[in-house]
């Protein structure tokens, strides 16, 4: 039997087409509505004018910041930056996650603790400095020295600036600096 | 004019091809990805979502649920089950990060006290700072502060504890040979907080049973309990260990972080096999806490395929010996 000569078929492949056509189309409308956005990891990171360690600094931009990828060569991603600034970053500081947000408490203080936290506790995770009260209220209780409450908050005032860790992966060839 | 069963499937198929793209767009889809990447072993209470994605997920459950119940794939009855189990699993509230902060800051007060106290270089503590520094800026949890510090003791001995505490002993810094490696053992630590192993470990213990959440102002009210979720913590790091899967995952993050910073891969697999011929790695923590190097050795093989392109990553051995070898 001919098959192609059967008008039912015709028609069926013909409807098949057009539905291929169609699904194909809107998954391509879809990707292209589905421009990949990631998020700055560390603060200070920079915004450069090429995809090398070397190329001028166009900006720095904060952590959390959420930036639309153009391109992606082999260590660096081109991407648009809020406001439209175009420019490429280091990929291993982007993440496909919008940082955590470190401030956060878990949430049910009214359901079991019923009062609000101090400004301090609740206040942003960057600006929580110092061992919390109720670790060295406890280290206290369980009779530990001062000496090693004191080497925690030393641990925690001990602090490495961006320059400083640059100029460190600079040398080192390391992150965007590597060859 | 009429569409017979095949059309139909054609059509159905379209449609759930057009639907599933639709709903990725939804939600976060490179988190999705990411979550499809995540290892089958951890628990599924992961406190690490983030308040962006928490909205999204709840579009993925009824979107697809929904749409699926709408062509007739998942009858009501099963998409109600559905949707009960995952408001079910929302009931779980994750440890917050101040709560993190204060457990983690308790446990570094007993390290110091039980592990030797500060070891008194500031330079090598710098050094060690900005290896971790560099490491935890690619990790998977770069938002938090990160905190180094050196014991002394000639143990050859490493911590982490939840909040961003990293500990590594003069007797490990001794034993190590290279940038990469020391890369690789603060790898390891720094994965055990962006993986949240121990508060993970906390809330499946007992000093937590029947609560599905604490806070601060609650633990402020009722120190006794404080006292017990440190208690049992403190028990599974520093005595114990963690579950052996857990350090499994440590490794295998650890070398990715100090790979994505450019080191090279074989750091903390090289480590591990010195440790398993050492006889100071007897007297370690790491014997009674961790798998054996063996073990850990045959687990990390899997990943070896993985950096084999990159093998010309550094060691940085000549920087290491100038900064810590002799001067200790």
């Amino acid at each position: 039997m001919n098959n192609t000569l059967n008008p039912l078929n015709m028609a069926m492949k013909r409807s098949l087409l057009v539905l291929l056509l169609l699904t194909l189309s809107g998954l391509g409308l879809a990707s292209a509505a589905l421009a990949e956005t990631l998020y700055v990891k560390s603060s200070a990171t920079k915004l450069q004018a090429a995809d090398s360690a070397s190329s001028k600094v166009i900006k720095t931009l904060s952590q959390g910041t959420a930036v639309e990828v153009v391109k992606k060569s082999d260590k660096f991603y081109q991407v648009t930056a809020p406001g439209g600034v175009k420019g490429w970053i280091f990929k291993f500081k982007l993440s496909a996650k919008a940082p955590e947000a470190a401030g956060g408490s878990s949430g049910l203080l009214d359901a079991l603790g019923g009062q609000q936290m101090a400004a301090k506790e609740s206040a942003s995770g960057s600006s929580i400095r110092g061992l919390s009260p109720i670790s060295e209220q406890h280290a206290k209780s369980k009779g530990i020295s001062q000496e090693s409450i004191d080497a925690v908050k030393q641990m925690e005032a001990f602090k490495v600036s961006a320059k400083e860790l640059d100029e460190f992966m600079k040398t080192g060839k390391l992150g965007e600096y590597a060859p | 004019m009429r569409f017979n069963k095949w059309q139909w499937t054609a059509l159905a198929f379209a449609l759930l091809l057009l639907g599933g793209a639709q709903a990725s767009q939804a939600f976060d889809f490179g988190g999705l990805l990411k979550e499809l990447e995540k290892p089958k072993t951890p628990p599924p209470r992961e406190s690490g979502q983030t308040p962006a994605a928490e909205p999204a997920r709840k579009e993925q459950d009824g979107g697809l649920l929904g749409l699926g119940e709408s062509l007739g794939l998942i009858d009501k009855k099963s998409s109600d089950l559905l949707k009960g189990s995952v408001s079910t699993l929302k009931a779980f509230q994750p440890i917050g990060y101040e709560e993190e902060r204060a457990i983690g800051g308790s446990l570094a007060v007993q390290v110091f006290n039980r592990f030797g106290g500060p070891y008194p270089n500031e330079a090598l503590t710098r050094y060690v700072n900005l290896v971790g520094r560099a490491v935890a800026d690619v990790s998977d949890r770069p938002e938090i502060d990160y905190h180094f510090a050196i014991l002394n003791t000639e143990h050859p001995n490493a911590f982490a504890t939840p909040g961003g505490y990293v500990f590594i002993s003069v007797g490990l810094l001794r034993l190590l040979k290279n940038e990469a490696e020391l890369a690789g053992v603060l790898g390891h630590e720094i994965a055990h907080i962006t993986r949240k192993h121990a508060l993970q470990t906390i809330q499946r213990g007992q000093a937590l049973k029947g609560l599905t959440s604490i806070t601060l102002t609650a633990l402020n009210k009722n120190m006794g309990l404080f006292d017990k979720v440190i208690d049992e913590v403190s028990e599974i790091l520093f005595t114990r260990g963690l579950d052996k899967e857990l350090e499994y995952e440590a490794d295998k993050f650890g070398t990715e972080y100090a790979f994505r910073m450019g080191y090279n891969a074989e750091g903390l697999k090289n480590f591990i096999a010195v440790l398993g011929q050492s006889h100071e790695g007897e007297s370690s923590i790491f014997s009674s806490t961790h798998p054996t190097p063996g073990d850990r050795l045959s687990h990390l093989a899997g990943e070896g395929e993985k950096y084999k392109l990159h093998a010309h990553y550094p060691v940085l051995a000549q920087r290491y010996k100038a900064t810590v070898q002799g001067k200790l």
